[in-house]
């Protein structure tokens, strides 16, 4: 018997990979405990942890001693108790909790000490204040309003992204505020490439699918972008994520002095100002206003709360709340039809460019395209890496406040703004492609008996490893994971 | 869209009893401050769970019901002080600067009277359906209301929480109760019809914790953990003419009052019934 070993040909398009906070921390294994030592990382990290995670962590806040595993798991509903086990894999893998030994021989859960100490500190208060909010400053009448700030925001991220899209067109003249910094980040993040010949830039296929994700996330990942690459401008990692969170967890038309900050998070924050996440008049001065950018930018849905100024007051709630939906960036400028047709209310360069990523433009009038999605628009965009879900996401994202209107006062209630049809052809499209799917595996062939075979065969398939198999030929497939199991099993059975 | 999956941001609206008249408080008048000091972590635990999550907190007093948080009065401004989380800041110090800006406008008591939950039940309903109907469209929102009372059961008010528990039931709205001293009969006929939980407090103490670990997970991953079972809710109802709960009584034909006693017009509705006669037995027919 011969064993050959294949491997296929691994998946040809690289997808963005986009870490959500949990798996950003779990990355960072070196540095995680020095993050607890930040209220703000703590209750960001909070947030982020599966739902019931949440309740064993908040019912161990309080308990000044470990708690039996037991215990914790009779917590949890017996029908449930997959998800119960995911949440507590994900707070050992966090380290928020992590295993002890109490009296009695039995294991028990402990929550790391400065991670409940200064969730505890977010929560209900104590310890001391942070770096960001420590100088307390006369409130003067040079406040920015919300919109101001919104606008400001999305003018200097559109500006990054407006580069990202047409860099080489717009060389010299309207290069204005992008910084050679973003630019390195961009690269870093291989967004773009540098075209060896000519020394233009190139957007890759993970910077159309970058173009592609809703602003939250856009921030997220080129945030994290960012931060791999700030200890090489000799910034500390752990002040920049405090910094950082702190930031998110600010209120909206506040402003904030930056007199405590030191000299590093002084240059962080004209980074972040330069992508718009916080507004400052002038470089010198020694106010900022944080953005809607920055605030919760680790969610990764786009309803911004609304712990802005007015907050609290009841009677002028209303009238915020459609306020802000109005300056809330850019409105939805998209119409998409039951025959696939696409009507795209705008005249930005931009947003068009990233429309005819999967769609075929028939017309441009000043102020609508119209495109058609086509089986070749789609296949295009699926061949450039781009996923179904991102193209209907991004359609959804930016649907016409009609449409959406529309989808929900109609009779029948769907998940989507979308014509269901539209989404669902997109969809096959895109599985017509994936006819096929690889599994590395290793080939057991020429038995010299029918019995070694068959027992070989039903050994592969009690223990789950056996993929294909014929009898005639005495050919069979297992998985590379199970070659190891298969081949010891075959020399003890060959031996005995 | 109609289903409540837990992805969904949750509205949360807690009442609070504050009248000086119950037990728990005239016995130890402490225990205001430290209910309020647990409302309030509860409140901001709430707002822990998701950026997106909203709370209002209501306080219902013997004369009138007011919100504690958002309050109608422009806010004054405020800034972190220590290593809490500014926004919890301004969360604490609204409730606690509202609150006593109502005990300190609060007409005296004369008489130990009741506090007015049932209005402040509806007074939240009204709020949570304007909240929702502000939302922006497409997007959902959980919401549900818990109760912190120690006051008694008031059969007075039976029509109004009625009212206010099928609309609940109507509008999705569950209603939690979490009793401070009496075990609140009524209102346990609230939780079993809008799909909320009932608990009363073994001992006041442990307040917040007994909070966090009942009335902290959303209603929609209540299934997932192991929560006390429901108690069996006694569905008695009170009669319209003495207010008093009773097994068996007499239900108008026409608009389903309920009395305790037979009376020939309802008062509700002013039906004039026949007065009941024995049944005659039948005549037989004579044999001619």
């Amino acid at each position: 018997m011969s064993s050959k070993k294949g491997s296929s040909a691994a998946s040809q398009v690289v997808h963005l990979e986009c870490k959500n906070l949990h798996s950003y921390l779990k990355s960072q294994t070196q540095i995680i405990s020095k993050l607890y030592e930040e209220p703000s990382i703590c209750l960001a990290a909070y947030r982020d942890l599966p739902e019931i995670a949440k309740q064993f962590v908040i019912r161990m806040l309080c308990v000044e001693q470990p708690v039996p595993q037991a215990v914790v798991q009779s917590w949890g509903s017996q029908v449930y108790a997959k998800e119960n086990l995911a949440a507590c894999e994900a707070l050992t893998e966090l380290r928020i909790w992590t295993e002890a030994s109490i009296s009695g021989g039995l294991t028990a859960w402990d929550l790391t000490p400065s991670f409940k100490r200064n969730l505890k500190i977010a929560w209900l208060g104590g310890g001391r204040s942070w770096s960001m909010f420590n100088s307390v400053e006369q409130n003067d009448a040079k406040s920015r309003d919300i919109s101001f700030l919104d606008n400001y925001a999305m003018s200097r991220w559109n500006c990054l992204l407006h580069y990202m899209v047409d860099s080489n067109a717009s060389k010299g003249s309207e290069m204005e505020g992008i910084s050679v910094d973003a630019v390195r980040i961009i690269l870093h993040a291989n967004l773009m490439n540098r075209n060896e010949q000519d020394g233009s830039y190139m957007l890759t296929s993970q910077g159309f699918q970058f173009l592609l994700m809703d602003t939250q996330s856009q921030v997220w990942h080129f945030m994290l972008q960012y931060l791999n690459t700030c200890e090489q401008r000799g910034l500390s990692l752990v002040d920049c994520l405090s910094m950082l969170f702190q930031l998110s967890f600010s209120t909206l038309g506040r402003d904030y002095s930056s007199e405590g900050l030191s000299e590093n998070m002084q240059t962080f924050l004209q980074h972040l100002r330069e992508f718009g996440l916080v507004y400052q008049r002038t470089r010198k001065e020694r106010r900022f206003f944080p953005t809607r950018l920055a605030l919760n930018f680790t969610t990764k849905n786009a309803i911004v709360p609304e712990n802005i100024i007015e907050n609290g007051n009841i009677n002028n709630n209303i009238n915020k709340l459609q306020q802000s939906d109005d300056t809330n960036y850019e409105k939805g400028y998209i119409i998409v039809e039951t025959n696939y047709r696409v009507y795209a209310y705008t005249d930005s360069k931009l947003q068009i460019s990233l429309l005819a990523l999967f769609t075929e433009l028939l017309y441009r009038f000043p102020n609508v395209t119209v495109g058609v999605i086509t089986r070749d628009s789609i296949r295009q965009a699926l061949r450039g890496g781009i996923t179904s879900r991102q193209i209907i996401s991004y359609l959804e994202q930016h649907a016409h406040p009609k449409m959406i209107a529309n989808a929900s006062t109609s009779s029948f209630k769907t998940t989507s703004f979308l014509p269901p049809t539209v989404i669902d052809q997109i969809k096959l499209w895109e599985n017509e492609r994936n006819r096929f799917s690889f599994i590395d595996g290793v080939v057991y062939n020429q038995f010299l008996s029918e019995a070694d075979f068959m027992t070989l065969r039903d050994y592969a398939q009690s223990i789950d490893v056996l993929l294909w198999q014929n009898e005639r030929t005495r050919t069979m497939v297992v998985k590379k994971t199970g070659h190891e199991d298969v081949k010891k099993f075959w020399k003890r059975y060959s031996k005995g | 869209m109609s289903e409540n999956t837990s992805d969904d941001p949750s509205l949360l609206v807690i009442a609070v009893d504050t009248n000086p008249s119950q037990i728990v408080i005239r016995k130890n008048p402490d225990a205001l401050t430290k209910i309020i000091n647990s409302i309030s972590a509860f409140g901001n635990a709430h707002l822990m769970q998701k950026p997106q999550n909203k709370l209002a907190v209501v306080a219902c007093h013997h004369h009138e019901s007011k919100f504690l948080y958002p309050s109608a009065e422009k806010p004054q401004e405020f800034r972190q002080i220590d290593g809490q989380y500014e926004f919890f800041t301004f969360v604490e110090k609204s409730i606690k600067n509202n609150l006593s800006e109502l005990i300190k406008n609060a007409p005296n008591i004369s008489n130990n009277s009741e506090s007015l939950l049932a209005g402040c039940l509806a007074m939240i309903l009204c709020y949570i359906l304007r909240i929702k109907k502000s939302q922006p469209t497409g997007s959902n929102l959980n919401t549900r209301i818990l109760v912190v009372t120690g006051s008694e059961d008031s059969a007075h008010q039976y029509m109004t929480y009625m009212n206010v528990f099928f609309t609940a039931q109507k509008e999705r709205v569950a209603i939690d109760i979490c009793a401070l001293d009496n075990t609140l009969v009524l209102l346990q006929q609230g939780c079993d019809i809008t799909g909320g939980h009932y608990l009363k407090v073994p001992q006041l103490d442990g307040l917040l914790q007994y909070l966090l670990w009942i009335f902290l997970p959303d209603p929609s991953i209540r299934s997932k953990l192991a929560l006390p079972p429901p108690v069996k809710v006694d569905y008695r109802a009170a009669c319209f003419c003495h207010r008093e709960l009773i097994d068996i009584g007499f239900v108008c034909s026409v608009c389903l009052s309920i009395f305790c006693k037979f009376s020939p017009i309802c008062t509700t509705c002013s039906t004039v019934f026949k007065v009941p006669l024995p049944i005659k037995p039948k005549k037989k027919k004579l044999k001619t």
